[in-house]
This record gives structure tokens, C-alpha cells and sequence, in this order.
């Protein structure tokens, strides 16, 4: 009996001590959930209730509950159908020169034996990737430049691969936009992708490919059969991480396309912001409204990834 | 393990085993956390009133960065001499984004008492009907009121109010580099009219003096606008049910149609990318035509004067500069604007903010750096806009004045030129119509009439779109 008196004196101390100590945890917590609801969760379910109403933000006029009205005429917005469309074709563009050439890299990263010359290159691979992106879009933009940029300069006077009346024009109304905007960021996001490939790799035991090089297999079909499945979680996040902010995109495109329509840089991400902060009274519930839009059409597409990535076993 | 002493207890605690790795990492996180969430949350929240605190404030104006960046006199001329101090700031408003002003009119609050950058067509319609920016009216002196050379007047006007206090000016003209020209074996003065002007670009190009005959600013209130101005100002319309009040412009006027004609003309001897946009600000500046005419690539270029002016200082010549009014087939007008200040409503110091824009707007010193500029290659090549100022110059006759001879030219084309009326859409409507003229200068539209009629209709889908119609 005393020993239970006891040992339930102490098991209810400890319960008590255990539930201050998580108390206590909360507070550590609470200044990044503080955090997280200004800043994410209160500006969502702001967007969420404008985009039902009639919000002008240069109005003072009080808002309406206007219902799906700006849901219905975004779906009917010719613009909105574009927008969706160019972000779509940027990303698919986009995205498997993000996976291959990082995996690429991490491949040959991984068989340098010298450990030294591994993080000479590890380093020089994530320079790109501590420079802020507006300062990579106007080096770039200088990069692309027509008239002065090194690019053209390079293939009209040194290579005269081209005249000046012909040379190409990477930005602006031209089908090379796309493709040479999907270029900065694979060489931005190069050294930073091809790290998670690398951790990837390392996870990797070694006897595996060991046992297979005794079963007699190539390097291809050790590449195919061993590597490949074993990076299928890196694939799975890359791929889905990578979807949403090639879609999402805007900062590039303002900075390469202005806000020109004809610009396949007009997408629904630049409409959107055009629509909120710039055009007339700036009617930020149909722009709320084409944000959701956004949102859904790429969860739609996220959800189909996650399929086609699920565990087979 | 390092016996050297960390000032880092929590690393020094981690050092010594006293703290698990995991302990470690949240209490840092914690600790940076609530330092860096107190500093950020104070002005989001009001709790140190950081940013608004209002009571007691030196005068506080805030200007658009390439103001300050071309004008460096403003805070030794102005700034520092100004009495009671002043604490000038640059402005959040990037892009033209007014956006944190009219956030704060909304809260009842204003960080800046003046803000120094405002385009009447631009952004003046928008935030007076935000009642972020109040009149001028009852502080600024009636003589400066009276020394305004009338358009600028005008143009800073809404509702017999005065909402902009104008600081520069900006008028379209033509510029061209005389060495390319005298290279192609033209006569060294203006061409007459736009015939003149797009024959004497082909003979720049046919001579191989330049791969470039001529060039423009391709966003239309830069190059459509204005140079239907120089056909005719009967440009413009009221549009039906607009409760502005203020008219559009009329992309299917005859002017209109006759300007777009000239400019199929002048980009068929223009670069390959010239409606390609620019780097900066949403693609509104260091456009392509920017930088052909200062890679001297190009002989005849319009555009408000002062691009050409700072563009030539990069040559190894500036002296082959030249500068004259457009092409007059017909009035013989152009467009221009000011770039000026508002009162923020929520402001304070107001009578100061006054006295500070005379003291800014009058300030010799100012305007004879941005006439004149300097020889290492700063010349910002703005102009004053009172009438005073120019009676001043006139009357002395600097040297550095007679150096110039454009500034006097360019006075002369704003008595006879028209700005851009202030409607909400007064830039956006150029920038909505701008795909649809396009087309028919890539050939997507035969037809001008249709594709400016296209234009016309763009605009006012979007003004129905955004429910203002």
C-alpha cells in the first residue's frame, strides 16, 4: 500500500512536471505560431473573404457579398485561361531541366573521391544560390540584352553566328523567352537542387551497388534499377515543390516582361497582381478570385503528382 | 573541445554537455525568434508606434529614388539647409506602386508628411479618390500658384484644386546624334515634319552611317500619345457612362490612326527588339531605345529630353547632341508632365511641407545642375516649372544657360503642349491598348483602323471588368 501511496504520489508529480514542461514548450512555440497566423493563416482567410465581395482597395465605398460572381467571371476571363497557360507551359519546360541536370551533377559530384575538390565544387555550385533573385533577373536581363548584352554581342562580333538585324531576342515578345527565363533558374537553382540529390545519394548503401556489379550489372542498369528508385523521395518533393513555384511564378516575369499582355511573361500570377494593385480602382476581389483559381488548378495537378508518385510496394 | 571563452552561453552550455543538441537548437530558436519577432511586430502592431509616431516629427517628405539619384543638390541645396531640419526619405514605391500610401490613409496614418514623385496621369486621379492626398490650395503661397506656366497648372489640377506641386518636367522631343547624321550626309538641323523625319532616318540607314535610323519609347504615352499630339490634341473622348468625367484617348481618331502609320514607318528602320520592354519598374524604364541611342546605334530617337540628354553624356562626343521639337506636321504640339509632390492628408507639418517645395522648387543651384550638369557626365536635363525662374534665367543669361540652348526650346514646346488628361486609366489605358496596336506593326492586323479600335475597346472592357463603368 505505501508503495503504491507512493509510487502514485510520484506518477502524478511527474504527470504534473511532464505537463509543465510541455506547457513551458508551448511557449517556445508560440512566437513562430504567432508568426504563422499573421502572416500565413490571417492573410489567407482575408483573401479568402474578398474574393466573395466587391473589394476596391482605391474605393471607400464598403464592400459587398457579391457570392461566386468574381469566381464565375474569372473561369470566363479569357486572360485568366492565358495566364494559366503560359505559367503551365513555362513549368513544364522548367521542370524537368530542374530535376535532370541537378541529378546530372549530383552523379558526377558524387564519385570525386577527393573530399577536397568535392567541396570546391559543392561551393562553387551554391554561389548562384546565396545571390537574391531580383539581382540574378537584372544580370540576366542585362545577360539577354539585344543591343549590348554579352550573349549577342558574343555571337554577332566574335562568333558572327548572326547579324544585328538578326540576332536572337531572348526577352520580350519571342518564343525564346520561356525557354531562356526556365534557364536562369536552372543555373540559379542548380548547386541548391543538386544538394538534394547528393543527401539523396548518401542515403544510398553502398552495398547495394556492390551486389549488383557482382550480379554483373552496368553502370546504366545499376543507374536505372538501384539509383533511380532509391531518389524516388527526393523526386516526389523536387517535383512537387518545384510545380508550385514555377506556377507561381511572378517576380521573374515582371522583371523580364513588364506588363505587356502580348508577353507570354503575362501570366495569371502577373494579371492578378496587375488587377490588384495597378488597373483602376484596384479590384482585389476578382483578383482574390483568380488567386483561388490559381491555387485550385495547381492542387489539382499536385494531387495528380502525389498519385503518380505514391508507393507501389 | 575549444577551451577558448564563447560569449555565446547557450553554445558555451552545448560545448560543455550541459545542453542536448535538441535543447540547444530550440532555445536558440526561441531566443532569435522573440528578439526578431518583437522588432518586426512592433510596427505591425502599433505597440512601440515606431513608424507613426506623428506628435512631434521634423518635416518629413519622401521622394521616388531616381529623384534623389539625379538630383544629389536636393540634400545639400535643400535638405540641409532647410531650417528646423528635415528628414527625407526614399519612398517605398517601386513599379509606381503607391500601395503602402494608401494602406496607411486607410489606418488614418502617414509615415511621410510630402511625397515627391507623383505623375498627374499616373497615380494623382487614384489617390485623391482614396483620400490619400489632399490640395495644396491652403498652404501653398497664391504667387507660386501664379507663377505656374498655365499647362502645368492645369494638369496639376483637379476640381480647381491644386493636387500636385510640380518640381519637373518632362517633354517629349526629338533628339539626334549629329555625328551619325553628318556621317550620312544629312543637313545638321531638325527635319520638318515626319516625312522629313522618317527620310532621313532611311538615309542614316541606307548610308550604313548607323545600324538604326530612328527609335522610340514603345509604351504609348511616351510615342503614340505624343506624337499624335504633334498631328492634333482632337484626340481625346468622354466616354459614355464614365462618372469621371475626365476624357480617354481616342485610339480611332484620325490622329491617332496617322500617328500609329508614322511609327510602323519609324520601327521598320528601328532595332529588332524596340517593343521589347525595359529592366526596370515593371519594364517602364532603361528601355531598348535607351540603350541604342546611348550605344550611338541609332541617329534620330523620341522621348522626354532628358534620356537623350543623359544617354549622350555616354558618347565619347555629347557635344553631337541634338535636341528640337517634334516633328510639326500639324499643331505642332507634344505631350508633357510633371513629376511633383502631393500632401499626404494624413500627414503633418504642413505649412513646412509648403515651405520646403518652394524652397526645393526655386532653388537655383538645383536647376542649373539639371540644365547644365556637370562635365563628368551627370546632367539630369529636367526644367523648372514657374514662369519666374525662366524670366530669371533669361534676364541674367548664364554661360551655362547659352551652353544649352534646348532648355529654351523645350520651354517653347509646353506653351503649346497638352498633357495626358488624369483619368484613372490615363497610363493604364496605353498599357492595356499597347497588344493590339502592336499587332498590326508585327503584321498579326492588316488593318490599323481595326486594331485601334481593338485598343479602344480593350480599355473599356477592362474599365466594365474592374466595375468602373
Amino acid at each position: 500500500m505505501a508503495s503504491t501511496a507512493i509510487s502514485s504520489g510520484v506518477t502524478y508529480r511527474s504527470a504534473r512536471l511532464l505537463w509543465l514542461r510541455d506547457s513551458i514548450n508551448w511557449l517556445y512555440v508560440l512566437p513562430a505560431l504567432f508568426f504563422f497566423c499573421m502572416y500565413m493563416l490571417y492573410p489567407i482567410i482575408e483573401v479568402v473573404v474578398i474574393s466573395f465581395t466587391d473589394y476596391k482597395y482605391l474605393s471607400d465605398e464598403p464592400m459587398r457579398f457579391i457570392g461566386l460572381t468574381n469566381f464565375i467571371n474569372a473561369l470566363q476571363d479569357p486572360l485568366v485561361h492565358l495566364g494559366l497557360w503560359r505559367a503551365l507551359y513555362f513549368t513544364l519546360i522548367f521542370l524537368p531541366g530542374v530535376i535532370f541536370i541537378p541529378l546530372f551533377v549530383a552523379i558526377l559530384l558524387d564519385r570525386v573521391s577527393n573530399p577536397s575538390l568535392a567541396s570546391l565544387y559543392r561551393v562553387i555550385l551554391l554561389i548562384p544560390a546565396v545571390i537574391p533573385g531580383p539581382m540574378i533577373f537584372v544580370l540576366w536581363r542585362w545577360m539577354y540584352d539585344f543591343e549590348v548584352g554579352p550573349i549577342n554581342t558574343v555571337l554577332v562580333n566574335y562568333l558572327h553566328l548572326f547579324t544585328y538585324r538578326n540576332a536572337p531576342q531572348w526577352l520580350g515578345n519571342s518564343p525564346l523567352t520561356i525557354p531562356s527565363i526556365a534557364f536562369v533558374e536552372w543555373w540559379w537553382g542548380l548547386g541548391y537542387h543538386t544538394m538534394f540529390f547528393l543527401a539523396g545519394l548518401a542515403a544510398i548503401p553502398r552495398e547495394l551497388f556492390e551486389a549488383a556489379r557482382v550480379d554483373g550489372a552496368n553502370e546504366w542498369q545499376m543507374f536505372w534499377n538501384v539509383t533511380l528508385p532509391r531518389l524516388r523521395p527526393i523526386f516526389v518533393i523536387l517535383v512537387v515543390l518545384r510545380f508550385g513555384t514555377a506556377m507561381a511564378v511572378i517576380d521573374e516575369y515582371i522583371i523580364m516582361g513588364g506588363f505587356n499582355r502580348a508577353l507570354p511573361t503575362y501570366t495569371w500570377t502577373v494579371y492578378m497582381w496587375h488587377l490588384a494593385f495597378n488597373i483602376g480602382s484596384w479590384f482585389q476581389g476578382y483578383a482574390a478570385a483568380i488567386g483561388w483559381i490559381g491555387a485550385a488548378a495547381m492542387l489539382i495537378v499536385v494531387g495528380f503528382l502525389f498519385y503518380v508518385f505514391r508507393n507501389r510496394d | 573541445m575549444s577551451s577558448k571563452k564563447t560569449e555565446n552561453p547557450l553554445l558555451a552550455q552545448l560545448q560543455n554537455g550541459r545542453l542536448s543538441r535538441r535543447q540547444f537548437l530550440i532555445n536558440t530558436i526561441a531566443a532569435g525568434l522573440a528578439v526578431g519577432g518583437m522588432k518586426v511586430l512592433a510596427p505591425v502592431s502599433g505597440l512601440g508606434g515606431i513608424a507613426y509616431a506623428q506628435e512631434e516629427r521634423p518635416l518629413t517628405p519622401t521622394f521616388y529614388e531616381w529623384i534623389i539619384s539625379i538630383h544629389p543638390l536636393i540634400k545639400d541645396e535643400v535638405d540641409a539647409k532647410f531650417p528646423g531640419g528635415v528628414n527625407s526619405q526614399i519612398a517605398p514605391v517601386e513599379g509606381f506602386d503607391v500601395a503602402r500610401f494608401v494602406a496607411e490613409a486607410k489606418m488614418g496614418q502617414s509615415t511621410w508628411d510630402v511625397y515627391v514623385g507623383m505623375t498627374p496621369f499616373v497615380e494623382m486621379a487614384g489617390l485623391v479618390k482614396a483620400g490619400v492626398i489632399e490640395p495644396w490650395d491652403p498652404y501653398i503661397p497664391k504667387e507660386v500658384l501664379d507663377d505656374m506656366i498655365p499647362s502645368i497648372r492645369e494638369e496639376c489640377t483637379v476640381d480647381g484644386k491644386l493636387y500636385s506641386w510640380p518640381f519637373l518636367i518632362d517633354v517629349i522631343v526629338q533628339a539626334w546624334n549629329n555625328s551619325i547624321t553628318s556621317k550620312a550626309g544629312i543637313e545638321d538641323k531638325p527635319p520638318a515634319n515626319w516625312e522629313e523625319y522618317l527620310a532621313n532616318a532611311k538615309q542614316v540607314v541606307d548610308s550604313g552611317a548607323a545600324p538604326y535610323g530612328c527609335t522610340f519609347d514603345a509604351h504609348g504615352w511616351r510615342s503614340l500619345a505624343p506624337i499624335t499630339h504633334s498631328i492634333s490634341t482632337d484626340c481625346y473622348y468622354l466616354l459614355e457612362g464614365d462618372p469621371s468625367g475626365v476624357p480617354l484617348y481616342d485610339f480611332t481618331s484620325e490622329p491617332a490612326l496617322q500617328a500609329l502609320e508614322i511609327m510602323k514607318r519609324m520601327l521598320e528602320l528601328s532595332s529588332a527588339n524596340a517593343l521589347q520592354p525595359g529592366t526596370t519598374d515593371g519594364g517602364v524604364n532603361l528601355t531598348p531605345d535607351e540603350v541604342a541611342f546611348g550605344a550611338q546605334r541609332v541617329a534620330y530617337y523620341v522621348k522626354y529630353q532628358n534620356a537623350p540628354l543623359r544617354y549622350a553624356r555616354k558618347w565619347p562626343d555629347p557635344s553631337a547632341l541634338r535636341l528640337a521639337a517634334l516633328p510639326s506636321g500639324g499643331e505642332g504640339a507634344t505631350v508633357f508632365w510633371t513629376t511633383g509632390a502631393c500632401l499626404f492628408k494624413y500627414g503633418k507639418n504642413k505649412e513646412k511641407a509648403a515651405e520646403y517645395m518652394k524652397a526645393l522648387t526655386y532653388n537655383m543651384a538645383i536647376w542649373k545642375d539639371s540644365i547644365s550638369g556637370i562635365p563628368s557626365g551627370h546632367q539630369p536635363g529636367q526644367l523648372p516649372p514657374f514662369q519666374s525662374i525662366w524670366d530669371q534665367m533669361k534676364a541674367e543669361n548664364p554661360d551655362w544657360l547659352q551652353a544649352n540652348p534646348w532648355a529654351f526650346l523645350v520651354l517653347d514646346q509646353l506653351k503649346v503642349a497638352k498633357a495626358i488628361p488624369n483619368h484613372k486609366y490615363g497610363l493604364q489605358q496605353f498599357i492595356i491598348g499597347q497588344p493590339y496596336w502592336e499587332k498590326y506593326f508585327l503584321g498579326e492586323e492588316p488593318d490599323p483602323k481595326k486594331a485601334m479600335q481593338e485598343a479602344k475597346d480593350a480599355v473599356v472592357a477592362e474599365m466594365k471588368k474592374v466595375g468602373d463603368l
